[in-house]
């Protein structure tokens, strides 16, 4: 008996979907094709004229995988860009935020940077610690909706780029409109603060979304249904 | 010569058309086409799957699947509202088409 799934699996390998999306095209393909075959068998056609007559349903796979891929991708790209880069961006900045404020409210005093003259930086260090496991749920849910390496690792720094907007263009903005910005802060000051809030969580966040990335590390529900954490550097690679 | 955009024109309004009876799959459907133009219009797999695709991305017809009663999947496709909407100015396009061309193909003849 002729496996139609592994015939249109094996035609249509590299066809670039979603996982999910491409299982479920190859299920729908290979139901169309068997139902061909069963309907040529069933007219008295023998078992190799069938199957012949079936695969002439496609005279180029390649062909078809190509029009499969741009009817299903280009209508895709905007769901893609936010399973892939929106909601994992927003949701790790929404729990970095949320982890701050209550760093803030419940957590240790903040180490306090005192300068020379009256700028004192504050800064929150178990906010700190917590980021690469932020960065890392970022990339995770990235990479899961099949985003790319940089999408994954955009995922994952988002919650420092509006600080980072915030420090490059809202400060010399208020330079320029101004002509002086509150609390004297001076050159040293704004590079410590820029290090202290957007440089070291921007590296904190991208270490564990290179985690996620370089190693491949990934939910995998188990047999009895759970979910367990498996690192496959291999895998990843492979991708 | 027909070009393509006639040719996914026909092949649209066919598709929209047979859907308007009820849900098919697409063996299905390409098997309903088939009988109910006596064999004028036939679908391969081909050439149905990335139009079906095509169409459910743009949101005129929605597929879903569901389970037969020998226990096979399939994917069942339907016109949506935006797909009936679709039909009516479609069917309207090429009736003015073909009404056109009958008139030009008897001014020839006459």
């Amino acid at each position: 008996m002729l496996d139609w799934k592994e015939i249109v699996r094996q035609k249509l390998a590299g066809l670039a979907l979603q996982p999910e999306e491409k299982r479920e095209v190859l299920e729908e393909l290979a139901e169309h094709l068997e139902e061909t075959y069963q309907s040529l068998l069933r007219q008295g056609i023998s078992v190799e004229d069938a199957a012949q007559r079936a695969q002439s349903e496609v005279s180029d796979w390649n062909d078809l995988r190509r029009r499969i891929h741009s009817a299903r991708a280009k209508e895709n790209s905007m769901t893609n860009r936010v399973t892939q880069f929106w909601f994992p961006g927003f949701l790790t900045f929404t729990i970095s935020m949320g982890f701050l404020a209550v760093t803030q409210k419940f957590g240790p005093l903040p180490l306090m940077l005192r300068l020379d003259h009256p700028p004192v930086l504050m800064f929150y260090l178990p906010w700190l610690v917590s980021l690469p496991l932020v960065g890392a749920m970022g990339a995770y849910l990235s990479n899961r909706a099949g985003g790319s390496f940089r999408l994954a690792l955009s995922s994952s720094v988002f919650p420092v780029l509006p600080i980072a907007g915030l420090f490059l263009v809202g400060f010399p903005l208020s330079l320029l409109i101004e002509h002086h910005v509150s609390h004297n802060i001076m050159v040293t000051a704004f590079l410590i603060a820029l290090c202290l809030w957007v440089l070291f969580p921007g590296v904190a966040l991208l270490a564990g979304g290179l985690v996620v990335r370089l190693y491949g590390i990934r939910l995998i529900p188990s047999a009895n249904g759970s979910a367990r954490l498996q690192a496959s550097s291999s895998q990843s690679k492979a991708q | 010569m027909i070009g393509p955009g006639i040719k996914r024109g026909t092949a649209e309004l066919a598709v929209l058309s047979v859907l308007e009876s009820g849900a098919l799959h697409g063996y299905e459907m390409a098997r309903r086409i088939e009988q109910q133009t006596k064999g004028a219009l036939r679908f391969t797999l081909a050439a149905l799957y990335p139009m079906l695709y095509r169409m459910e991305q743009r949101g005129w017809i929605r597929g879903a699947w569901e389970t037969s009663n020998n226990g096979r999947r399939k994917r069942c496709y339907r016109l949506t509202a935006a797909g009936k909407k679709k039909l009516s100015p479609l069917r309207k396009e090429w009736a003015e088409l073909f009404e056109a061309l009958r008139r030009l193909t008897k001014v020839n003849h006459a």
